[in-house]
C-alpha cells in the first residue's frame, strides 16, 4: 500500500505504475481522511496535493492502459505433454 | 492416449521415409486404390455377423430430416457416438420419430458408406429406451456431489472487485476466446490476462480441462478465473459434467467464474463454480468492473477531495471570525474590569485607612496606660525605691541590716541613708 513516507518519495511516474487498485484505495483513504475531522488546515492542503497526485495517476492508467495477455505452456497442450 | 487432433493442432505427418522402409520390401508393394480399400473394408464389415444383426442403446442427437424423406442422426453416449440412418420406409414404419437428446434402443445392422469411408449404423427398428442415460448419470452425479457440499452457497466466495491478474481456461482458437479478450480490452485494460489453453471438446477434454485448471492454481497472484466454453449439443458440453471437472472447479484457490454454452445450459461446473455465467463473455464482464465506471469513481473521488478542502478552508474562516468577535466582546470586559480593580483598590485602601486608625487608637491608649504604669509616675504619686549600696531593689526588710548604707529614691532626688533597724513584719502597719 502507499503510506504518506513513500508518498513523498514517489515520483509521479512511479506513482502512476503503481496497481491501479492501490491507487484508488489510496486515493479513497485520502479523500476520507480530508472528510474527517480532526485535520488541520496545512494538513488538509497536504492531504488535497495528495488527492490530486493519486487521482491524476488513476487517469493516466486509465488512458493508458493495454490489455496484457500471457500464455501458459502451450507447447504442453499441443502435444509433448503425455496424456492420462 | 494420445490427445485428439483439435483444431489448432494437425497431427504429425506420419515419417514416409520410416514407412517406405520399415519393413523391407521381399515383393513390389501392393497400392490399393480408395476405392478398393473402402470396398474392402465394407466387405469386411458385412462378413461379421454380429454387426449385420445389432442391438444398440444410445441417444438421439441433432437428427436432419432431408427431403429426400430419410432421417440422419447421431447415435451417443458419455464417450462414443457412430452416425445411425433411417431410411424413408423404416421410418414411416417406425413406432416413433427420432427427437434430439431421447435415448432410443435401435437395431439394425453396421455397413460401411462406401462413398465417404464411414460406417454407420442401419436402422431397421427405433424405440425409446426411458430416461436417457446421460441425464440420468447427470442427476445421480449432481445428487452425490451436491451431498459432498460441492454446490454449497457458502463456499462461494464474491468475485475480486479489481482484479490484476485473471486466469482464463478455455481454447485459444475459436470465438470464446477472442471475445473473452474483446470484452476485458474495452471493459478493463488494466487487467493481465493468463491463459492456460485446453481442448474444451471430445474424449480428452475433460483431463485436459483439469490438467489447465491446474496449471493455472500453481500461478502465482492469480485473482480470478475464467472457465469459458462456446455452445454446443449436450454432448460437446458434457466434459463440464464430468466428475474430475466440477471437482477441480470446486477445488479452485481463488473465486472462479464458469461460462459454458448458452443461457439454458447448465453443467455441474456452473454449480461447483463462484459464479455462475450465462456465456463465456458474460463471464468477462463479471471478472472485472467497467473502466469508463471507474473513471467516474475516480473523478468522484477528486470532487470530495476538493469539497472537503473547500469545507475546512470555510470551517476555519468561520472559526477565525468567531474568535475575532470574541476578542472584540472582551474589550469593554476589560474597561470593567479596570474599573472594577480601582473600585477594589479604593475599597482596599480605605479599609487600610481604617484598620490604621483603629490601631492608632489602640497604641495611643497603650501608650497612656504604660504611662501610668512608669516608676517616674509612681515615685510622682510618693512612693519611694529603695536600693542597697551595690544598686540591689530592696524588696524584703531581711535584705539589709542594721548600719548597712541605702539609698532611697523618690519623684526627685536621691536620699543616702544608714539602715536603723529592719523590721519584718511591720508592713500590714504602713500601708493600713
Amino acid at each position: 500500500m502507499i503510506d504518506d513516507a513513500r508518498f513523498d518519495v514517489l515520483t509521479d511516474e512511479e506513482l502512476a505504475r503503481r496497481p491501479f487498485d492501490e491507487l484508488v484505495v489510496a486515493l479513497q483513504q485520502t479523500v476520507q481522511r480530508l472528510e474527517g475531522g480532526n485535520v488541520g488546515l496545512e494538513e488538509s492542503i497536504k492531504l488535497y496535493k495528495q488527492g490530486l497526485r493519486l487521482h491524476t495517476a488513476c487517469e493516466t492508467r486509465l488512458r493508458e492502459a493495454e490489455l496484457t495477455i500471457t500464455e501458459l505452456g502451450r507447447r504442453g497442450v499441443t502435444g509433448a505433454e503425455p496424456e492420462d | 492416449m494420445p490427445d485428439q487432433p483439435t483444431l489448432w493442432e494437425q497431427p504429425e505427418p506420419p515419417d514416409e521415409d520410416e514407412a517406405r522402409w520399415a519393413e523391407p520390401p521381399r515383393a513390389a508393394p501392393r497400392i490399393l486404390r480408395v476405392t478398393d480399400l473402402n470396398r474392402r473394408v465394407r466387405s469386411l464389415l458385412d462378413s461379421d455377423s454380429v454387426l449385420a444383426d445389432v442391438w444398440v442403446e444410445g441417444e438421439v442427437s441433432q437428427p436432419s430430416f432431408p427431403p429426400s424423406g430419410h432421417c440422419f442422426f447421431t447415435l451417443k453416449d458419455a464417450n462414443s457416438q457412430v452416425r445411425a440412418a433411417l431410411f424413408r420406409e423404416e421410418l414411416t414404419r417406425a413406432a416413433m420419430r427420432p427427437e434430439h437428446g431421447m435415448n432410443v434402443i435401435i437395431h439394425g445392422r453396421v455397413r460401411a458408406y462406401e462413398p465417404q469411408g464411414v460406417y454407420q449404423l442401419y436402422v431397421d427398428t427405433i424405440q425409446a429406451a426411458g430416461a436417457g442415460d446421460l441425464h440420468a448419470r447427470y442427476e445421480a452425479l449432481r445428487r452425490e456431489l451436491a451431498a459432498a457440499g460441492l454446490f454449497e452457497e457458502q463456499r462461494k466466495r464474491p468475485v475480486p472487485r479489481w482484479p490484476r491478474r485473471i486466469g482464463v481456461v478455455t481454447s485459444p482458437v475459436g470465438a470464446v476466446w477472442r471475445d473473452i479478450t474483446n470484452v476485458l480490452r474495452r471493459r478493463y485494460p488494466l487487467a493481465e490476462l493468463v491463459l492456460s489453453p485446453t481442448v474444451v471438446q471430445g474424449v480428452t477434454a475433460a483431463p485436459a480441462i483439469v490438467r489447465a485448471l491446474q496449471r493455472l492454481y500453481a500461478q502465482d497472484a492469480i485473482d480470478t478465473i475464467i472457465l469459458a466454453r462456446g455452445g454446443g449439443s449436450l454432448e460437446d458440453l458434457w466434459s463440464f459434467n464430468d466428475e474430475r471437472v466440477v471437482r477441480a472447479v470446486a477445488d479452485a484457490p481463488v473465486p472462479i467464474i464458469v461460462g459454458v454454452g448458452h443461457e439454458s445450459d447448465v453443467t455441474l461446473s456452473d454449480f461447483a463454480a463462484d459464479l455462475r455465467a450465462p456465456t463465456p463473455s458474460a463471464a468477462a464482464e463479471l471478472a472485472a468492473p467497467d473502466a469508463a465506471q471507474l473513471a467516474t469513481v475516480v473523478g468522484r473521488l477528486r470532487d470530495r477531495a476538493t469539497s472537503a478542502l473547500l469545507g475546512r478552508a470555510a470551517e476555519q474562516r468561520r472559526s477565525l471570525d468567531a474568535e475575532r468577535r470574541a476578542l472584540v466582546g472582551l474589550a469593554p470586559d476589560i474597561g470593567a474590569a479596570r474599573q472594577r480593580t480601582s473600585d477594589l483598590l479604593d475599597r482596599g485602601a480605605r479599609a487600610l485607612d481604617d484598620r490604621l486608625g483603629r490601631r492608632r487608637m489602640v497604641v495611643e491608649s497603650a501608650v497612656a496606660t504604660l504611662r501610668t504604669l512608669s516608676p517616674a509616675a509612681t515615685l510622682e504619686r510618693g512612693y519611694a525605691v529603695a536600693r542597697t549600696a551595690d544598686g540591689r531593689i530592696v524588696r524584703d526588710a531581711t535584705q539589709v541590716a542594721a548600719g548597712d548604707p541605702m539609698q532611697v529614691i523618690v519623684a526627685r532626688g536621691t536620699v543616702e541613708t544608714r539602715v536603723e533597724r529592719p523590721r519584718v513584719d511591720a508592713t500590714e502597719e504602713l500601708l493600713s
